[in-house]
């Protein structure tokens, strides 16, 4: 008991920052229909930048974490850009795009942080709190609620504000915004760089709990994006379910398979989501002939 | 054709004496480039030419390579029949990766098909029976009596011939039958289904393509290293393989070898800046993209048509033939039928909620022109849906051809003789107008593939009497001067007439038709009228949904009027105007208040012909729907 109880804490931990991972994904794939596959890759050079500001510079880490923020968000932002031509016409290329962009964002960690990888200390120094006999890192309380401020925070921003109210319309029909006068370019921009943001407060968190190195980002987005998937594409709430679940199956895959527990990730993953291919929140789409 | 032949011949005599010119390491190089090429070929033919997302494709080359690394060393087989059973578990594994293909596109499919990859890469690099992440080495030397293949140079010309004979069948497989239905189920799986293409056997068969061309590469790759690793077979390189087919453009295999070959040269070549030259994959790639999603193979088309463009002078000679009448049938057969072809008993359909159909019957017999009208958003394009299989009714039956039809796919109604046409056109785009014709008209079904891997001149004696059908068909409908152009490019009414075409070419006993006359001018729409009744004297019955109300009171003999889901009047055109119903729902729309009533033809009304039967020879005979 004690010991799923231990798994369960460790998965939950990460399954935020998938969390994260995904909610960023679905941001962008839900206003602009793109399935950002360098999505990844940009949490992976965020993770890098708050570890170079925490560790270089020395700056607190929430301030490392935040410029992170900001140089991905102007990543996203020149993405967006060069894939605009695609957008709204041709799904399967923007999605090759972007993984070009993948490739060239790997090639440039490469360059500027070199091969090998770095582990990063936690900023937390606490000792580990017990619950019930459960030992929990107070770091990993730290990411959960960092996670949950960005959720709520997204969730506002989308129902509250008059750009994330126009991000809604754009996502819904792109013509009827652009009718009424919201410069969709715009507000895809900011859609892609909100989201790249947020890849870069996941890749900054997992830092201190992962190894962080040039392929972080595969490790992080493909769980990432299958947990969007597993939620439901472009759904926000659904993004949260699938990350937790991704990250607690993670976690008991590691704890029972050991070496194997990516491909019993994967396995139960493709099995999910052959069962139900909307995912948990995810709107049937219904084909019209 | 002769020059085509000279400059084929030249290249293969170059291929052939290109090893007396390399050093030692070169022709390592380029052995490693052709398996690359191979490789590609296997990707071009999911993604390309399939339009199925395949990131799996590093697998199915490492499958191939590791299942005949262990069936060598641990349990003592040949490399041969070693390699025979690679290339049966690597088609094994595409039908396995492909599974999730039937529920799942694009980018779900990206996403589903890489998992799979991490996690075949996570197994080899864990199991013991792979070695782990030191991988197998003391792979046996593949024999060829003869040949000495330890030297690379003779391995090369193994090597050439595997290739050529690969990117010989995947052309093969391409410009025929089973090729040309894969494009057209990647332009518009929906429209293809309607058209009899068996779509989840035509994914699995692209899946099972991709996984045959990866085994070979894996099972030659084998023979050339004698070693395997997990590293060869990581995503890293599975994104390059990716910028190779992307780069030489997805939708030829000859430009897939192109990108592989040309990209394996120039990774070697920049083997000392490995990362600049990632660098540069990814920005190529990007590039490539946004300026030219066809890649390098579709360059000269490109430039071509710019210069064209550019030249201004298109000598455009093109025209619309008139269309030659179907032979009437007169002699009718007595009625098999005891019941009507088409019946529609009390359907219903939501939509979470919406009511998009509401206890709807219908019943129309043979040899019938039905017109269904309606209020927009009254449910006619929904009960299309729900006849031809593409919604499934939430209550009721629909009986087709004296089967319960209710959950019946669409190329199952296909084959047993239903075909339509789209509201808002769903031709196939990157087909020119004959291959459009060309996929209707082939009926057979997808088992016969059979015939790709045992008897070639079979496919080849089917195509041409395909291409004879469809030459002749195009001349019936005037289009013989477009039959080689891309659909897109042609005026909306000469759209239009090639889906009715199309869908004519299916041989069908139904014709559903779905706003056949929107967009049409006035003579296009008098064309149409003498079109469907010459279909329906041929004897293939015509439904057709219509907002052009003259058309619809010269044309059709019963009149279907839908409200709000459901049916509000039927009877003959006269009869239906009439109806107070009909003129309380079309209350403040003036289509009905000025209807000419003769319409525009000479002959208006031909008089209801229910005696008609459909020929029951051109009535496509069809086996027990396969699901």
């Amino acid at each position: 008991m004690q010991e799923t109880l231990q798994t369960l804490v460790g998965g939950l931990s990460l399954g935020a920052v998938y969390a994260l991972v995904a909610m960023g994904f679905s941001l962008v794939y839900r206003t602009m229909g793109l399935v950002n596959f360098a999505h990844a890759d940009i949490a992976m050079i965020g993770a890098y930048a708050a570890s170079t500001f925490y560790l270089t510079s020395k700056l607190p880490f929430a301030v490392a974490m935040l410029v992170a923020i900001v140089v991905t968000g102007a990543i996203g932002l020149v993405i967006e850009r060069v894939l605009r031509p695609l957008e709204n016409k041709d799904f399967d290329l923007m999605l090759i795009g972007t993984i070009g962009f993948g490739i060239v964002l790997q090639a440039v960690a490469i360059l500027i942080w070199g091969t090998t990888g770095r582990a990063v200390p936690s900023p937390v120094r606490a000792a580990p709190l017990d619950l019930f006999g459960v030992r929990v890192r107070t770091y990993d309380l730290l990411v959960m609620g960092v996670a949950a401020l960005a959720v709520i925070g997204l969730a506002w921003f989308l129902a509250r504000t008059k750009r994330g109210a126009a991000m809604q319309a754009v996502a819904m029909d792109h013509e009827a915004a652009t009718a009424v006068g919201i410069d969709v370019g715009r507000s895809n921009a900011l859609a892609f760089s909100i989201g790249a943001g947020l890849a870069a407060l996941a890749g900054g968190l997992v830092g201190p709990m992962l190894y962080v190195d040039a392929s972080l980002g595969g490790a992080l987005g493909i769980k990432g994006f299958a947990a969007a998937m597993l939620g439901g594409f472009g759904s926000i709430p659904g993004a949260v379910v699938g990350g937790l679940a991704i990250g607690v199956l993670d976690s008991y895959a590691a704890g029972h398979f050991q070496g194997y527990s990516v491909l019993v990730t994967f396995l139960v993953f493709t099995v999910a989501i052959m069962i139900r291919p909307t995912g948990v929140f995810g709107e049937r789409t219904v084909s019209r002939a | 054709m002769k020059l085509r032949i000279g400059s084929l011949g030249a290249l293969a005599v170059a291929l052939w004496i290109l090893p007396y010119g390399l050093g030692s390491y070169s022709i390592h190089v380029v052995n490693i480039a052709v398996i690359y090429a191979l490789l590609a070929i296997g990707m071009g033919l999911a993604m390309g030419v399939s339009g199925q997302i395949n990131l799996a494709q590093v697998a199915f080359f490492g499958v191939g390579a590791y299942t005949l690394a262990i069936l060598t060393t641990h349990s003592g087989y040949g490399f041969w029949a070693a390699a025979v059973l690679a290339l049966l578990a690597t088609t094994a594994t595409g039908l396995l990766v492909g599974i999730p293909a039937l529920r799942m596109q694009s980018h779900y499919l990206g996403i589903v098909t890489l998992g799979l990859a991490l996690g075949f890469i996570n197994w080899i690099t864990n199991a013991s029976i792979s070695g782990g992440a030191d991988g197998i080495s003391g792979i046996p030397l593949p024999t060829l009596p003869g040949i000495d293949l330890s030297s690379e140079y003779l391995y090369y010309y193994l090597e050439l011939v595997v290739c050529a004979l690969g990117l010989g069948f995947g052309l093969f497989v391409v410009r025929t039958s089973l090729g040309r239905r894969l494009r057209a189920m990647r332009d518009d799986s929906l429209a293809a289904g309607a058209m009899g293409a068996e779509i989840p056997l035509l994914r699995m068969t692209a899946f099972v393509l991709a996984g045959l061309y990866g085994g070979l590469a894996g099972v030659l790759y084998a023979g050339l290293i004698r070693y395997v690793a997990p590293e060869t077979f990581s995503i890293a390189n599975m994104f390059i393989l990716l910028a190779m087919v992307i780069i030489g453009g997805r939708r030829s295999l000859v430009g897939c070898v192109v990108g592989a070959v040309g990209l394996t040269l120039i990774r070697e070549w920049l083997s000392d800046f490995s990362t600049y030259a990632q660098l540069g994959y990814g920005v190529v790639v990007v590039l490539m993209v946004v300026f030219a999603p066809t890649g390098l193979a579709g360059i000269p088309s490109r430039a071509l048509e710019f210069v064209r463009r550019r030249g201004g002078r298109a000598v455009n000679r093109a025209e619309l033939r008139p269309f030659q009448p179907y032979e009437p049938v007169t002699a009718l057969e007595s009625s098999s039928l005891d019941e009507p072809l088409l019946e529609i008993r009390s359907v219903t359909k939501d939509f979470r909620g919406l009511r998009a159909l509401d206890d709807v019957s219908l019943t129309v017999a043979a040899g019938e022109i039905r017109g269904i009208v309606g209020p927009n958003g009254s449910g006619k394009t929904t009960l299309f849906n729900v006849i031809s299989g593409f919604y499934r009714a939430s209550s009721g039956k629909v009986r087709f051809a004296g089967r319960d039809t209710t959950t019946t796919r669409p190329y199952t109604l296909s084959l047993l003789g239903l075909a339509r046409t789209f509201q808002n056109l769903r031709l196939f785009r990157q087909l020119t107008v004959r291959e459009n014709i060309l996929v209707a008209l082939d009926r057979t079904r997808t088992h016969t593939v059979w015939q790709y891997a045992l008897w070639q001149p079979g496919v080849i004696r089917r195509e041409r009497r395909l291409r004879r059908q469809a030459q002749k068909l195009l001349e019936r409908f005037g289009l013989t001067d477009f039959a080689d152009a891309a659909p897109g490019s042609l005026p909306y009414g000469i759209q239009r007439r090639i889906e009715i075409a199309r869908a004519m070419a299916t041989q069908p006993r139904l014709l559903l038709l779905d706003e056949p006359a929107a967009g049409l001018n006035g003579e296009e729409v008098q064309q149409l009228a003498d079109i469907v009744r010459s279909i329906r004297d041929r004897g293939t019955t015509v439904v057709l949904i219509e907002h052009n109300m003259g058309l619809v009171m010269s044309l059709c003999e019963r009149v279907t009027v839908l409200s709000s889901g459901g049916v509000i009047a039927e009877g003959t055109p006269a009869e239906v105007v009439a109806a107070p119903a009909v003129i309380e729902a079309y209350l403040g729309d003036s289509a009905m208040a000025d209807v000419p009533l003769p319409g525009p033809g000479p002959n208006p009304d031909p008089g209801p012909n229910p005696g008609s039967d459909p020929d029951p020879t051109s009535a496509p005979a069809s086996k027990e729907a396969t699901r």
